[in-house]
């Protein structure tokens, strides 16, 4: 599903260069549940952006020329962002870790919304709304606004939001972040039982209690893979 | 999709009600001015267009220069519109009108009315005024001698409810006349409005003398140049004999002095608002005030829109995130930029409802104010709605284009991540913003001072008479003024009345004009002048400066004396005038009879302060039309009341009718005053409106720098440093502002002053003021957020976010 070959992203103010990241190269493939994890500042997030084409790779690498980032086959490094925006829109589905709800919008309005910009019609709004309230179980939620509801609501909304277009890659960046350890259990649950249906997930994490529900952990560290390893659960799934 | 947004601008309204306020009742007000300015100027612009063919018709004047005397006036001779008819291929019809510049008192069996305004009327008025007849028939109304016609309502006053067709009507007293036509008041404004029109159809075959109004209409498809160019050459020929007769010298060597004199056309549907002419039939509209209200409106939706921009820009932190949500969920910036236009749409149209309901509630004090009578559910209502919702969606276009652009460039990965630095742009632009608006109100505020000055120094200026003991009586009949002379005895029997006299008009009338000649020189020049009475300088309180007064004892009726201002000593270029002679014209045959000049008088006023002072010239003479009484400040309504006991036996025919003299001046006053209160409202209006967007723009600003208040509270700051750090800014903003807003107002009150011929030097202290004023108005607002932010408990702040 992703191929990432030799990607930079490098920062620029007027006078510090910061590589964020430096000549990455990952395979990711469909179905696949990955944690990417590390230290603050080693460039989770921006690889989890530049996957996401929230940001734009730069091809050319630090020390050699030649990077590229296909998606689904085919590449998107050039994109520009009407480009990306329409690569992201059909495929992509966004978690994050202070939820991003729109505070004027209801729990029912919120799952919409994608859809609506995906111009989709009406009555098959709601009906696959209707039905991914009820499956995440925050039904009688529906005309809330995000203020009215728990963090572990918030964020079951925010993965509904982003499940709504059935993409068939959601990216998490720290879902769990804020909040506590039954909160976060229940939306690790709903990332599982998802990746079980088919859906490929990246998710950045510090925690390896979160870690250990994917299939495989990516470790990151100054903007480079340093490990590469099979989760304890998966290890111990096979 | 469309209604998501509508939803979300509600809901957003909704949520930050203080800034949806001030924004929407900022626009209402800047859209009630725009639809009041809009209704103003469509009430002032429709004159004379209800007559039919209004675009062909034109009114005749005369602009000349005699001796250094300029005039320019409406008027023209008697036997003008008889030439019209006959000897130009391209009228289709002339009409010659008499203004009657006094209230007449017209009978029908032992009902008495006075009429303001009446017309003595040649029988084609009404082919060029097509005035609705609910009786009679237009063509031949005016045929006949002694024929009047009237409108609805004076024939409603006159004679009930009974037909006054073919009714006897008897005017002052002194002949009868027969109803001949009932006409309806016309729909439309005029620059004449009469009660009554009196057949008059006899030429008196003199040029020069320019008593009357001409108006003529041209062919469908005449060539207004050609015509005009035809009409000059024509009539200069036509003045040669009286030029001759008069003035002894060909109309070539005339113009060869260097004198001009030439016949001038207006389009009938300008005067209102362009005619500067003198002897108008009554006060015209002014188009210098079409253009400042249009500046206002314009000033002040201006206003509203930077507290618009302003305001949206500010609150972007708030909206970013909002923004980087869409976005991540698929949202374009295409589908973003509809959505926050949307948002200022809706503003917008809401702000509009209120802005009607807001006109409903001004327009009766406009009326009041400016004397008119507008409605805003009239038979124009639809083009009224039309042009509002114009200007409603291109100002929600316009005030959320930049907002709209700016929100949704944000990147989305930034503004999620929380990082705010980013959306911290535009603060150039919102100062620049806030400049423009601190120059319109300063301009604004300097504006209204001088404005106010201006006419204070008018009403304090020294008129030459003094016009609040005085009151004046029209004398209506030829009795009366026959045998005034001999009844002033009676009046002056009670001691509270201290002077009697009487002039042939009084300041507040309109004025006329003669030929005079000093005797000696060959120059005819044309003067001012007043008939008046013996005690008239008492009477009025003018001070003579050289010279005596009217003596009937050293004063012979065979000759005659003058006495002259000191205007027409300037305009005569004579040394010690006093003993020169002064000669007038007698008869029709250019005879002349010279009379001493006895007295030099300080110049009075007559006019309005527009106009200079005239060369006048004052002569005993019998011809006079108004009586008047000076009174002692005590007991003024028994005084009053003992002189209408005593005229009232003297002249029963008349009920007793008077004015006091500074009243009848102060009319004159009267628009610019009605402007200038106009102006007042409409910039406190303005000023409100930008202490609301400066409220608004510095609580944001407060906000945006909680953190960093915080941080300096922490480290040491005190609550007046950081109050000072936070209105520091706008100070500076104010500052610049008024940099720019001096020499702005300072051209725009030169060239308003301009329009009087009496008026205050440019005073410094406006501009001082206005900028002490608006600093004020800044520091005021922006402290109070300052003192809330500076005085918050530093953990919240640093808390935040």
């Amino acid at each position: 599903m992703i191929k990432l070959n030799k990607i930079s992203k490098v920062y620029r103010t007027d006078e510090i260069e910061s590589t964020a990241l430096n000549e990455v190269s990952l395979e990711i493939g469909k179905g696949e549940f990955v944690s990417i994890m590390g230290p603050s500042g080693c460039g989770k997030s921006t690889l989890l952006n530049v996957l996401g084409m929230l940001d734009k790779p730069e091809r050319v690498g630090v020390q050699s020329a030649g990077g590229s980032y296909k998606f689904l086959d085919s590449e998107v490094a050039d994109l520009n962002e009407k480009g990306r925006s329409d690569v992201r829109k059909k495929n992509i589905g966004f978690i994050f870790q202070n939820f991003n709800l729109i505070d004027e919008l209801t729990v029912f309005e919120s799952i919409e919304l994608p859809l609506l910009y995906n111009k989709i019609g009406l009555s098959e709004c709601k009906q696959r709304v209707n039905e991914l309230i009820e499956k995440i179980g925050i039904s009688h939620r529906a005309s809330h606004y995000p203020q009215q509801l728990s963090g572990g609501q918030q964020q079951r909304v925010a993965v509904a939001r982003a499940l709504i277009t059935k993409p068939p890659l959601i990216l998490a960046d720290e879902p769990t972040g804020n909040l506590d350890s039954s909160h976060g259990n229940e939306v690790m649950e709903l990332l599982c039982q998802l990746n079980e249906e088919g859906t490929t997930i990246i998710m950045v994490t510090h925690s390896s209690h979160d870690a250990s529900y994917s299939d495989r952990i990516i470790n990151l560290l100054d903007g480079q893979i340093v490990s590469e390893k099979k989760s304890k659960m998966a290890q111990a799934a096979v | 999709m469309f209604k998501n947004y509508i939803k979300v601008a509600l809901r957003s309204l909704n949520k930050n009600r203080a800034y949806a306020l001030i924004n929407i009742l900022g626009l209402a007000l800047g859209l009630a001015v725009t639809i009041l300015v809009f209704l103003f100027i469509n009430d002032e612009t429709s004159y004379e267009k209800h007559w039919d063919g209004y675009d062909r018709v034109y009114r005749t004047g005369i602009k000349a220069d005699m001796m250094g005397q300029k005039m320019n006036a409406a008027v023209s001779c008697s036997p003008m519109a008889t030439a019209f008819r006959t000897e130009f291929p391209d009228v289709e019809i002339a009409t010659r009108i008499q203004s009657v510049n006094q209230e007449i008192m017209i009978r029908h069996e032992q009902t008495k009315v006075y009429i303001q305004k009446g017309a003595h009327a040649d029988s084609s008025f009404f082919k060029v005024f097509d005035y609705e007849f609910v009786h009679g028939d237009p063509a031949t109304a005016l045929k006949e001698v002694n024929s009047i016609v009237l409108t609805v309502e004076s024939a409603r006053k006159l004679f009930g409810e009974k037909n006054a067709m073919g009714g006897v009507v008897n005017y002052d007293n002194r002949r009868d006349m027969i109803v001949t036509g009932i006409v309806k008041e016309p729909v439309g404004h005029a620059h004449f409005r009469f009660d009554m029109f009196m057949s008059d159809n006899q030429v008196q075959n003199v040029w020069l003398n320019n008593s009357w109004f001409t108006y003529v209409k041209l062919n469908k498809g005449a060539d207004y140049e050609v015509f005009k160019k035809e009409m000059k050459a024509n009539f200069l020929k036509k003045i040669e004999p009286d030029v001759e007769r008069f003035l002894k010298m060909t109309v070539e060597e005339f113009l060869a002095q260097g004198n001009a004199f030439e016949y001038t056309l207006m389009p009938v549907q300008d005067i209102h608002l362009y005619s500067k002419s003198d002897f108008e039939i009554r006060q015209n509209g002014n188009i210098t005030y079409i253009y400042v209200f249009v500046g206002i409106a314009f000033l002040v939706i201006v206003i509203a829109g930077i507290n618009f921009m302003n305001l949206s820009t500010a609150r972007s932190g708030k909206r970013a995130k909002e923004v980087g949500v869409r976005k991540v969920n698929g949202a374009s910036r295409k589908m973003l930029i509809f959505q926050f236009l949307t948002e200022s749409i809706i503003q917008s149209l809401i702000a509009l409802f209120l802005a009607f309901m807001l006109v409903e509630l001004f327009l009766p004090g406009f009326n009041n104010v400016m004397e008119t009578n507008i409605t805003l559910f009239n038979d124009q209502v639809g083009i009224t709605i039309m042009f509002s919702l114009l200007v409603t969606l291109f100002y929600g276009l316009f005030a959320g284009s930049y907002p709209a652009f700016f929100l949704s460039a944000f990147q989305p990965i930034a503004v999620l991540k929380g990082d705010l630095t980013k959306t911290k742009g535009g603060a150039l632009l919102r100062k620049t913003l806030v400049v423009t608006q601190f120059v319109a109100s300063t301009v604004l505020i300097i504006g209204m001072i001088i404005i106010f000055q201006q006419i204070s120094y008018l009403h304090n200026k020294d008129l030459g008479f003094k016009g609040d003991q005085v009151i004046v009586v029209p004398l209506q009949t030829d009795e009366m003024t026959e045998n005034f002379r001999t009844y002033n005895d009676i009046f002056l029997k009670n001691s509270n009345v201290l002077n009697v006299s009487r002039a042939s008009f009084f300041p507040g009338d309109i004025p006329n004009q003669s030929m005079y000649k000093l005797e000696g020189s060959e120059e005819q020049l044309p003067l001012w002048n007043m008939n008046v009475d013996y005690d008239f300088l008492k009477t009025m309180d003018i001070q003579l400066l050289e010279g005596r007064t009217f003596e009937k004892e050293k004063e012979s009726d065979s000759s005659a004396y003058f006495i002259l201002n000191e205007a027409a000593v300037n305009n005569l270029n004579i040394e010690n005038a006093v003993g020169r002679r002064l000669g007038t014209f007698i008869d029709q045959s250019g005879t002349l009879q010279y009379g001493n000049i006895i007295g030099i008088v300080k110049n009075f006023h007559i006019e309005g302060f527009n106009q200079a002072i005239r060369p006048m010239v004052l002569q005993i003479d019998n011809n006079v039309w108004f009586a008047a009484f000076k009174i002692a400040s005590d007991d003024m309504n028994e005084t009053i009341a003992y002189v209408e006991e005593e005229w009232n036996k003297l002249e029963p025919s008349h009920p007793f009718r008077y004015k006091f003299l500074d009243e009848k001046f102060g009319a004159l006053l009267r628009q610019q005053e009605n402007f200038g209160t106009m102006f007042l409202f409409l910039t406190i209006l303005a000023i409100i409106i930008s202490a609301m967007g400066l409220y608004g723009l510095s609580s944001y600003t407060a906000e945006q720098r909680t953190k960093e208040i915080g941080i300096r509270k922490v480290l040491g700051a005190t609550v007046s440093q950081i109050m000072k750090m936070l209105t520091k800014d706008f100070v500076k903003l104010v500052l610049i502002a008024n940099i720019f807003a001096w020499p702005i107002t300072f051209l725009l009150a030169r060239d308003w002053l301009s329009n009087f011929s009496y008026q205050i030097d440019m005073p410094v202290l406006p501009f001082v003021f206005a900028t002490i004023l608006a600093l004020v108005i800044a520091i005021i607002t922006v402290s109070s957020q300052a003192f809330m932010a500076a005085n918050s408990d530093p953990v919240d702040a640093l808390k935040y976010e």
